[in-house]
């Protein structure tokens, strides 16, 4: 018998092939030439051998197709069906064997050392911080990298330091953007030293809506240089959403020197940007308003979806809004005794969750604040 | 804000397609919120900042536009043809609050025909928003988006005596407004009356019986600047926010009126024919200064950190309505164009120009160090915390703080009383929570109630509550545990959560404290279950409490598993120093353990037996530990047995049989002697 693999370089009509047995008889030749070499093979290394000697792009199906299916014969239709059925054949005993063989491997793992080493090993699990610290912590000690330190505040303030030092006076529109949850006590019911001399005793307490306040309690207390974030919790009255709720937390920032300029805003704008989302990130400066900020700017990021090439993530602007920052407002200075004429500097204040939304693609606010421990578990580390 | 672009190219043409238009707006402070199709063309929706009103309107945000590309800006002036009549001879005006209203312009006119508009204007209007009603109506709102003023039409016949008075609200007035509803008045409200009765709320809205109408023949035109914070505290009042007074109460120009007027004038003649009678009523009792600013290239520098060559400063101020003369080699004075308010100061100029020369342009430089860090004082006290938590296997929570009342209450110390907010979302959050116990027993109801039943938690957060007057928020520190710390496997047997968990955790959050020794006394909150509930102190300093929940309030929060949670109190833990870890010869000679079955009575303690023995002095001693502990079976019920594990170890010398047994013996016999111990076979 000469080997049929012998015969695969020939085009099938110089076989001499005269009937449609003849055809399923040169198939099962093929398919006992195939057993033969599969029987011969005991690990998975010979096993992918053989698939890619029989099934692969240059093997020996390349010479079948070529030479036995293609060309145009009386018999065409039934070396289709036979070659059909072989590649099946082929296919289901390579899947057949390989899971065979996987499982005589795991068998022999347990068997070596005397142990199932299959089974899980055993340790103790790590609590996950929540997702808002995280972040917090990686804000603040990116900016603690170029300078600034850490401060912290009361989070029932007086109108006076939520609003009023910080150039928002009674009725300004801009509080309207803000709006604000007063509390059932007047200012007096606060410790005299957190109410400050400023504040009215008798206007009513309020959660602060920004860390802001916190920016005017340190220019109290500190003469320039002045470079501080303050993290922390703040409030709104907002109705809960997927983006909104009625609190979050902030990190706000503030440099105060004397040869701070716009450059160095953008200068420290940009590093931070780069540090958190990567160092391909561009930032993007708009003119913008706020009353405690002038030249006032909105912060935005090319999108880390599309890369800036526009998609639905950033509404096809290749932006992502950020934040509000800018050059602090003299006016503000005139509130703590700085002297505006010498002094300089910026400030700027973003939503911690925010950021982690975009960093890690999470599409609900309410997630932070349910403290579901499939979410929290997720981002142990 | 809404801008057609064909319109906008009535007054200029940028030479740029709508996108780039709209991304250089948004650089310039103008944030496109949209780009879309409209009838009238392309519609560009663009964020106005609330300083400047003045971008209300097409012809502002030409300007702007304009002084981006240095490109023409066609100046509007409108001249409508007057009869010989005079206006003043029609109407009469008075201000009776000047301080509220600077200046009220009207013209009026004659024999006009109120009809529907044309198809241009009703489509314009509908792009941007505003609903026709007829042309007369629908002129004044044109030249609101137009030129950003609001004017608003009188019906001249129903206004009595044919006068306009400018005047506070009477209290208890009513006037039923142009959408129908009937509105009382407080007398910080601004009216427009005539001789009898309010006919507009001034700045916001037209009164119902004025309104013009298909037999409106004769119309008073008003054309007036009223004072922003009357305006906007009058809109907040009412609850009525109309485009009029979302322009008013941002501060509108008041030079501005007479040429709405006029533009008004011009379109009704056009649309609705009649006759202009001539002159301005102009009633203008508080004139606006022009301020003149000075402004430094120094300044600008000091500010921007980059020089601007003084005639681009010129050119850009110019194109924005600035009338810049130079003063001195590097100064100018520079006098503000009427329309912006918002200007007062050389930092609001330097802004403008730092606007429109691009912030993109300025190079980014990373500012100077100038003093260490210096971190939080309770930094690597709440490190220190964490780590040891997190290493327990507990997950950080991060709870509201404004909590329902009702549930707040159950966790409110004696003596203390709720936080409570005015204007609270609702009645779910309007109260700040007293403990972060609530918020953690909130957590891990919400988790079992979703399948998740193996729970180990804390929150580091501040709790809230008023005594005696006085409101305060501290730090605390909540941890909860409930299900199983372990769950059954082939390694080994599950392992509930229980009361010592908590305790063990408690422990490890207090150990990288420099504390006085701190210990565990029974307390009665009522929180807690009976039995199973402590105060954890050191020396007078109550550290924090803990316990297993009660059983009443794990029903009321729908908790069906036992749950163990304790607070700790940080501002006290945050004031001791951590400790610092301190070097101790490692023992040379081997440690010797000797096991003491006791039987003991009830109410007698571990904690009594160690102290028992420890107070013995033994100089060898190292460790007491309770290994076993028996009740029941064939013990009487007052007993139990406790198996101590003592460690005996010296750093001298490996200790004999003969000191072990001496030691032994002086421990059974204290124990015997002291609290009736005996010792079983």
């Amino acid at each position: 018998m000469t080997d049929i693999l012998q015969k695969l370089p020939f085009k099938i009509t110089q076989l001499g092939i005269q009937s449609p047995e003849e055809v399923e008889n040169i198939f099962a030749e093929l398919r006992a030439a195939f057993d033969r070499e599969l029987g011969e093979k005991h690990d998975i290394e010979g096993l992918e051998g053989i698939r890619i000697r029989w099934r692969g792009r240059k093997g020996l199906d390349r010479l079948l197709r070529d030479n036995w299916l293609k060309p145009e014969s009386k018999f065409k239709p039934a070396v289709g069906k036979a070659y059909n059925d072989f590649k099946d054949y082929v296919e289901s005993s390579l899947a057949l064997r390989l899971q065979h063989l996987r499982a005589q491997e795991e068998s022999r793992e347990m068997a070596a050392e005397g142990v199932d080493l299959t089974l899980p090993g055993l340790a103790a699990r790590r609590g996950a911080r929540h997702l808002v610290t995280q972040t917090l912590e990686e804000i603040c000690d990116i900016f603690a990298r170029i300078g600034f330190s850490v401060v912290e505040g009361p989070e029932v303030e007086t109108d006076y330091y939520n609003f009023e030092a910080l150039n928002i006076p009674q009725h300004h529109p801009a509080r309207d953007t803000m709006d604000t949850l007063y509390l059932d006590l007047p200012a007096r019911a606060l410790p005299e030293e957190i109410r400050g001399p400023r504040s009215d005793p008798n206007q009513f307490l309020l959660l602060r809506t920004h860390t802001s306040p916190v920016q005017i309690r340190t220019m109290e207390k500190q003469k320039p240089p002045v470079r501080v974030v303050v993290p922390g919790k703040v409030y709104r009255r907002d109705n809960p959403d997927a983006t909104h709720s009625f609190m979050f937390h902030q990190v706000e920032g503030l440099a105060v020197d004397r040869d701070l300029t716009f450059c160095e805003f953008k200068g420290a704008m940009e590093y931070f940007l780069r540090e958190f989302f990567g160092p391909e990130t561009k930032t993007r400066f708009a003119a913008s308003y706020f009353p405690f900020t002038e030249p006032s700017a909105d912060l935005a990021a090319t999108c880390g979806v599309c890369q800036g090439s526009g998609c639905s993530v950033c509404k096809h602007t290749g932006w992502i809004e950020l934040f509000g920052a800018g050059m602090v407002d003299p006016a503000v200075y005139g509130f703590v005794d700085y002297e505006p004429g010498e002094l300089s500097g910026f400030a700027f204040g973003m939503g911690v969750e925010r950021f982690a939304m975009i960093k890690y693609g999470v599409d609900d606010l309410q997630l932070f604040f349910q403290n579901d421990v499939r979410f929290l578990q997720q981002f142990r580390r | 804000m809404k801008i057609l672009l064909q319109w906008l190219k009535e007054y200029v043409d940028s030479g740029v397609a709508p996108e780039k238009l709209a991304a250089d707006l948004t650089l310039a402070g103008m944030a496109m919120e949209g780009l879309s199709e409209t009838e009238a063309g392309p519609l560009l929706e663009l964020e106005i900042t609330t300083n400047r009103p003045d971008l209300m309107s097409h012809y502002g945000v030409a300007r702007e536009v304009s002084a981006l590309y240095a490109k023409p800006l066609k100046p509007i002036e409108p001249q409508p043809v007057e009869v010989a009549d005079l206006a003043a001879g029609a109407a009469k005006v008075e201000i009776e609050a000047p301080d509220l209203c600077h200046r009220y312009a009207a013209l009026v006119l004659c024999n006009l025909k109120v009809q529907p508009s044309p198809e241009w204007l009703r489509k314009r209007l509908e792009a941007c928003g505003i609903a026709s009603i007829n042309n007369i109506v629908d002129v004044t709102n044109y030249v609101l988006l137009e030129l950003g003023h609001p004017t608003h039409a009188f019906d001249l016949d129903t206004l009595a005596e044919k006068r306009i008075v400018v005047r506070a609200a009477k209290a208890g007035e009513k006037i039923t407004t142009l959408d129908g509803v009937a509105r009382t008045l407080k007398p910080h409200h601004l009216v427009i009356a005539d001789a009898k009765r309010p006919v507009a709320l001034a700045g916001i809205l037209g009164g119902a019986a004025m309104e013009i109408s298909l037999r409106t023949k004769n119309v008073l035109l008003e054309s007036a600047w009223f004072e922003p914070v009357t305006t906007r505290r009058a809109a907040k009042d009412l609850g009525l926010r109309t485009e009029a007074s979302a322009r008013f109460e941002r501060g509108l120009d008041v030079e501005a009126p007479v040429r709405a007027a006029r533009r008004c004038a011009e379109l009704f003649l056009e649309l609705a024919g009649g006759e202009l009678l001539s002159g301005v009523i102009d009633v203008y009792p508080r004139r606006w200064d022009v301020p003149e600013i000075t402004l430094r290239q120094g300044e600008i520098l000091r500010t921007l950190g980059e020089a601007l060559p003084a005639a681009l400063v010129e050119r850009l101020l110019a194109a924005l309505g600035f009338v810049a003369a130079r003063a001195d080699q590097d100064s100018w004075r520079v006098a503000t164009p009427s329309w912006r308010r918002d200007v007062s100061r050389e930092i609001d100029l330097i802004e403008e120009l730092a606007r429109h020369y691009g912030y993109d342009k300025f190079p980014a430089r990373l500012p100077p160090a100038r003093q260490p860090v210096v971190l939080r004082p309770h930094a690597q006290a709440e490190a220190a915390l964490r780590r040891a938590l997190e290493a327990q296997g507990f997950d950080e929570a991060v709870c509201f703080t404004p909590v329902h009342p009702k549930d707040a209450e159950k966790f409110l110390a004696p003596g203390e009383e709720l936080a409570r907010l005015r204007n609270p979302i609702s009645e779910e959050t309007s109260v700040l929570r007293p403990s972060g116990l609530l918020s953690l027993v909130e957590t891990l109801a919400w988790n079992v109630n979703r399948g998740q039943r193996h729970l180990r938690l804390y929150e580091i957060g501040k709790a809230y509550a008023v005594r005696e007057g006085r409101f305060q928020e501290r730090r605390v520190l909540t941890l909860a545990l409930t299900g199983l710390l372990r769950e059954k496997s082939v390694h080994e047997d599950e392992q509930p959560a229980d009361f010592f968990a908590l305790k063990g955790a408690v422990e490890a959050a207090l150990q990288p404290f420099a504390l006085p020794p701190f210990g565990f006394r029974p307390c009665d909150l009522a929180c807690f279950q009976s039995g199973e509930r402590a105060t954890v102190e050191a020396g007078s300093q109550r550290l924090g409490v803990l316990g297993r929940l009660s059983s009443t309030l794990a029903t009321d929060f729908k908790l069906r598993q036992a749950a163990f949670l304790a607070e700790l109190d940080l501002e006290g833990l945050y004031a001791a120093r951590l400790l610092a870890p301190e070097y101790r010869p490692v023992p040379r000679f081997p440690g010797v353990t000797r096991d003491f079955s006791l039987l003991l009575d009830l109410p007698v303690s571990f904690g009594s037996v160690r102290r028992t023995i420890e107070s013995l002095g033994l100089p060898e001693l190292v460790a007491v530990a309770a290994v076993d502990r028996f009740r029941g079976g064939a013990l009487p019920a007052d007993k139990y047995s406790l198996l101590v594990r003592v460690t005996f170890q010296s750093h001298e010398r490996t200790l004999t049989d003969e000191e072990i047994r001496s030691a032994s013996g002086r421990i059974v016999r204290a124990l015997e002697k002291e609290l009736g111990a005996k010792l079983r076979a």
